[in-house]
């Protein structure tokens, strides 16, 4: 909502400077987004003294003047019949914006240059006189802007209003606001009351089909009107909140609304068909152009307003081609309604249009102020149009308004704000907004909201009334008694905290990315046509193609983010992410969520540096974040076997694992595969892994009981195998952690090495093995014999040889 | 036999203090205590001396084979002494840096806030990031076809399924499952449909609710500024001032001084010299008969903030999107 304090001030003093008043607007609940000078853009504009006059060369009609600006004179082209010698008149300068928003640039006019542009009063936007460039009299210092010249200034206020306040989308509505900090009296426009009889009623009719889209119509005839152009006071209000006059009917319903809040419409009265008029849902499909010449095909549930034939507007939001007011004009039907905010909405939502009526309407105007504001606009145009208004008005009001009464009780208020202030006090405010207030007892008041607070109607909706105007910042702070009961946080919180501190642990900071996909990712990833995650969730109103679903996978996003790294020399990326993926149930149903955690590894193990050459990173190394990650957690028992190929879907045959825990797949761990690479725009080796975190949390051990520390010393045994090279050393190891020999404490592969003198096809593992007695030293004797038999079946379990 | 022990003994101390460095001194070491050396040879020929010399003549030789060991060691101590001068470190050459990650700047203020109303006495809870229509806007006093709708860009699933616009849907599950009193935050992340550099579709919110007898508007403001000054510093302003959602009433925008110009006005707070920082309120009486809670008995407030708006703050950074886009150098100063 846009105020220029030169209107506001024909409804209230103004008293305060303008920093105050929109501070004080501020902290009651009308946040001011700016302030502006609305004559700032005549800065540029100065005073020059016609210095000379003498005739176009190309041009009959022009002229070509020498202005005196102070300092310097300027040649200026000029059109104007009444440009003279001596006379000082307003010169824009290149780069002055007018009014209407163009910008002045310095031209050549029929082959002469023209530093600058004498203006008229219209031109400026001070006034109406469009004959010929203004004549600012004498006693202004050349050059000096007309601003300083005149002593424009005129201050114009945004405020930003929540959708609870249409009452102060007008300017009477922030002046009762004013009026109430500034404890000022408001002061309304007077309206006479018509003069002659009520004979409307033989000169048209309303009928209301759908009274719940249409509580009250009412609608006023001025007859023998003139159309053309309003007076310069009229213009210059509207211009003054940034509203561009067209003439003086449409002008003065635009003025009556922006004054009251009432949004009015005046149709052509004798192109009405049967000069009358019907409220009435549309008819499925059937078409209309609206006033902007947009032509819409409307559906069942539109509220339009029609005449004895077809419609002539849409209800609440724009009226129709067909009997808007024109130059032959000269008898005009007012519309002033009620329409409800539900039905408008739906209908400018549906037709895409939103404008200051039904920015209104939407939001609720004053059900009871329909009538006044139509006598305004009457007696306005009747002015302004030179008319004479039909006597009485029809008011169909087949749903009248009913205000109720609310008990409100000090007490309470007060101790829900925490202040302590008396019922006269209360009283006292809530009269201040045009509250009518009764005294029910020492504790209640009776309240009636005035029918414009459509925001009022709960004891809880006067407490912000009293807060506000009492203001938030006089209530005391005070602390809540909190009970000592602290209850532990929540498992998937410290687990989640945990994860997180473990992978930055391990080198990897932490990437948020967007929860959004491209429709396309499940191919990007190669996912297979009966995989959950290609079962996305669709965004209705996407911002992009990118991110038209929700993820089902967090490696799209962190192969996205590797990609701007690399785009940005990052050389070496590890990444990891900790969020939801959406698995859709059903575009009716909540999806699953699930919550995963993925690392992404990229470039070198170690950078270079003078202690160690630089090294690539493998897929051991990604395995190694996950072990120690998993051991982070205390995990018991974790498996790693071999992702079947038939399962690679972007990640490498061969180099890629499935992580286990008893027996259950929790994740995978792997090198990007080369197709999937590409359809991210990158080449070298990335490496990845994601794990469900609510599995793994389930298979995480909550409680830790710790082992008594070893009293005897622990001896060790090598053992070096030749093995067939596809057998997984994970079966050797786990045969000798599984062996009923008690006295092994732990096994560790400590060298694997493949070609000469190894066999073709073979490979060579090297455990040691260590022995540990809980109850004794162990003498070498027994560890030499107990190892003899472990190498012995090993050698036989694997058919594995010892070296040579 | 040639030598007497006592010769060769005299002999390998003259050798070894004339030795010049710790290869002549292995070297020497060779020549007596080897397996082949003069010591080991003598001890080898004690078995050819007459039987009643042998055990004063062996006791002998291996009293001066122990000497000898030491007066080697002492001398490769000594020798190889000199030499570590030469073998002093350049302790300013650079380190084995091992390999450090960073929490997202999001995640790290998210905690903070979050530890902030811990020790206040709240608990943490979550919920669903795509939400049903009822619990993100209906229960919460958000009509359908009200404006106030307006008010968040909405992204739509179906007509009925929305991405959580703000993380309050969590007051209207915690007060469905929980009798009060509820003191509760809940963090999470939201969706919006809007993109500049204030604005990203999505981003974090956290939620706040404190229900029980005897709530008041002032203890809502005794909280919040309780928070704002170990946020950011005891010496913030605030202010409070009337604003409107539907879920609350009274409600509140919290703006803090701007701490980018201390209130004269800049860039960043729109030369109002006021931030922005948190939405909050009393939770609206319709909002309570949503989820069966008894609005004569129980009071109580609600607040919401931008996570990414504090870090902004807090970090100086001045284009929101940054957060997204995951750029190493970004995460690393955090």
């Amino acid at each position: 909502m846009i105020v220029s304090l030169s209107w506001l001030r024909d409804y209230v003093p103004i008293e305060w400077d303008t920093d105050r008043l929109a501070n004080a607007l501020t902290m009651i609940g009308l946040e001011v987004d700016s302030v502006t000078d609305r004559y700032d853009h005549l800065k540029q504009v100065r005073v020059g003294r016609i210095a000379s006059v003498r005739p176009h060369p190309n041009a009959d009609k022009l002229k070509i003047c020498e202005v005196a600006v102070g300092d310097e004179t300027l040649s200026v082209v000029c059109g104007a019949p009444n440009v003279t010698e001596g006379m000082l008149s307003p010169v824009a300068l290149p780069g002055t914006q007018f009014a209407d928003g163009t910008v002045l640039e310095k031209s050549t006019i029929r082959g002469e240059i023209s530093e600058g542009m004498l203006c008229s009063e219209i031109e400026l936007g001070l006034g109406a006189d469009r004959s010929g460039i203004m004549n600012l009299g004498s006693g202004h210092p050349l050059g000096a802007s007309i601003k300083d010249a005149l002593g424009l200034s005129d201050a114009v206020i945004e405020v930003d209003l929540t959708p609870n306040r249409p009452d102060c989308l007008s300017l009477i509505g922030i002046a009762r606001e004013v009026a109430a900090i500034q404890n000022a009296p408001l002061t309304y426009p007077e309206i006479p009351p018509d003069a002659s009889d009520g004979n409307i009623g033989e000169l048209t009719s309303v009928i209301i089909e759908d009274p719940d889209h249409c509580p009250r119509y009412t609608a006023k005839l001025v007859l023998d009107i003139t159309v053309g152009p309003s007076p310069f006071w009229l213009q210059d209000r509207l211009m003054s909140v940034g509203l561009r006059p067209i003439n003086n009917i449409v002008d003065v319903t635009n003025f009556v609304m922006m004054e009251t809040g009432q949004p009015l419409h005046a149709f052509d009265y004798d192109l009405l068909a049967d000069n009358r008029i019907v409220v009435r849902t549309a008819k499925e499909g059937e078409p209309f152009v609206s006033l902007d010449g947009k032509e819409h095909r409307l559906s069942g549930d539109m509220l339009m307003i029609c005449d004895g034939e077809k419609p002539v507007g849409i209800a609440g939001i724009m009226g129709g081609l067909n009997s808007e007011i024109n130059d032959r004009t000269t008898r005009v039907l007012i519309e002033s309604a009620y329409f409800n905010p539900v039905s408008i909405r739906r209908t400018a939502k549906t037709l895409g249009m939103g404008t200051d009526a039904s920015h209104r309407f939407e939001r609720g105007v004053d059900p009871a102020g329909t009538m006044r504001a139509n006598e305004r606009s009457a007696r306005l145009i009747a002015e302004l149009g030179g008319g004479n208004i039909a006597g009485g008005a029809i008011d169909a009001n087949p749903i009248p308004y009913q205000g109720g009464r609310i008990l409100f009780s000090v007490g309470k208020t007060n101790r829900v704000l925490g202040t302590n202030l008396n019922r006269d006090a209360m009283a006292d405010i809530l009269k201040s907004i045009e509250f009518s207030i009764e005294t029910i007892d020492d504790d209640v008041l009776g309240v009636v909201a005035p029918t414009f607070r459509v925001d009022v109607s709960r004891p809880e909706d006067l407490m912000e009334e009293i807060a506000r105007l009492s203001g938030y910042n006089n209530i005391p702070e005070t602390t809540p008694l909190i009970p000592a009961e602290g209850r532990p946080l929540a498992m998937t919180l410290r687990f989640r905290e945990k994860l997180r501190e473990l992978m930055v642990g391990f080198g990897f900071s932490e990437a948020i990315a967007y929860s959004f996909a491209a429709r396309r990712s499940g191919d990007m990833l190669n996912l297979p046509k009966d995989d959950p995650r290609r079962r996305t969730l669709a965004i209705l109103n996407p911002l992009t193609e990118d991110q038209a679903v929700m993820r089902t996978s967090l490696i799209p996003g962190l192969l996205d983010a590797l990609g701007r790294n690399i785009a940005r020399q990052n050389r070496t990326v590890r990444l990891f992410e900790v969020g939801k993926i959406f698995i859709s149930r059903g575009r009716n149903e909540l999806p699953e969520e699930i919550e995963m955690v993925a690392g992404l590894w990229f470039g070198s193990r170690q950078d270079g540096s003078w202690l160690a050459e630089e090294a690539p990173c493998d897929f051991y190394d990604m395995k190694g974040v996950v072990e120690s990650l998993l051991a982070g957690f205390n995990v018991p028992r974790a498996e790693f076997t071999a992702m079947p190929d038939s399962a690679c879907n972007y990640t490498r045959s061969g180099h890629s694992a499935e992580i286990l825990i008893d027996g259950e797949v929790i994740g995978i761990v792997g090198e990007v595969s080369s197709g999937v690479l590409a359809s991210f725009d990158l080449e070298q080796p990335a490496f990845i892994f994601e794990i469900d975190c609510h599995q793994l949390m389930n298979r995480t051990p909550t409680e830790i009981q710790a082992r008594p520390l070893p009293k005897f010393p622990a001896t060790a045994r090598d053992i070096t195998l030749i093995v067939d090279r596809n057998l997984e050393s994970v079966r050797i190891l786990d045969n000798i952690r599984n062996t009923e020999e008690t006295l092994v404490e732990s096994v560790h592969l400590f060298d694997v090495f493949e070609g000469d003198p190894i066999p073709q096809g073979k490979k060579s593992l090297s455990f040691r093995i260590t022995y540990r007695s809980s109850s004794q030293t162990l003498e070498d004797e027994q560890v030499n014999r107990i190892h003899r038999d472990i190498s012995e079946k090993l050698i036989q379990s694997f058919k594995a040889e010892l070296p040579g | 036999m040639e030598q007497t022990i006592e010769e060769i003994y005299e002999e390998a101390v003259r050798d070894i203090d004339a030795a010049a460095d710790e290869g002549r001194i292995q070297e020497l070491a060779v020549i007596y205590l080897g397996r082949k050396g003069k010591v080991t040879r003598y001890l080898r020929n004690i078995s050819q001396l007459p039987a009643q010399q042998r055990p004063e003549a062996g006791k002998r030789a291996n009293q001066v084979k122990q000497a000898l060991n030491q007066t080697f060691r002492d001398a490769e101590e000594r020798l190889g002494s000199a030499a570590s001068t030469d073998e002093r470190l350049d302790v300013s050459l650079p380190g084995r840096i091992p390999a450090r990650g960073r929490l997202h700047p999001v995640t790290q203020i998210n905690q903070e806030i979050c530890d902030i109303f811990v020790r206040l006495g709240f608990d943490i809870a979550e919920g669903p990031e795509v939400e049903k229509d009822w619990y993100n806007f209906e229960a919460l006093n958000f009509p359908k076809e009200h404006p106030a709708r307006d008010m968040q860009d909405t992204f739509f699933i179906s007509d009925d399924i929305v991405l959580r616009t703000h993380t309050s849907p969590l007051q209207i599950r915690i007060m469905e499952k929980q009798a009060p009193p509820v003191r509760v935050i809940a963090p999470g992340k939201v969706y919006r449909c809007d993109s500049d550099l204030t604005h990203t579709p999505m981003f974090h919110q956290v939620e706040g609710l404190l229900v029980d007898r005897n709530v008041t508007f002032g203890n809502l403001k005794g909280i919040l500024t309780t928070f704002v000054h170990q946020m950011f510093d005891e010496q913030t302003s605030l202010r409070f001032r009337p604003s409107f959602f539907p879920f609350t009433e009274p409600s509140a925008e919290v703006d803090i001084l701007c701490v980018m110009c201390r209130g004269s006005g800049c860039r960043v707070c729109s030369s109002t010299g006021w931030l922005e920082v948190l939405g909050s309120g009393m939770v609206h009486p319709a909002v309570f008969e949503n989820v069966g809670y008894d609005s004569t008995q129980y009071t109580g407030f609600a607040f919401g903030m931008g996570v990414e708006r504090i870090a902004m703050l807090k970090y100086g950074i001045d284009d929101i999107r940054r957060f997204f886009e995951n750029d190493y150098r970004f995460l690393a100063q955090f």
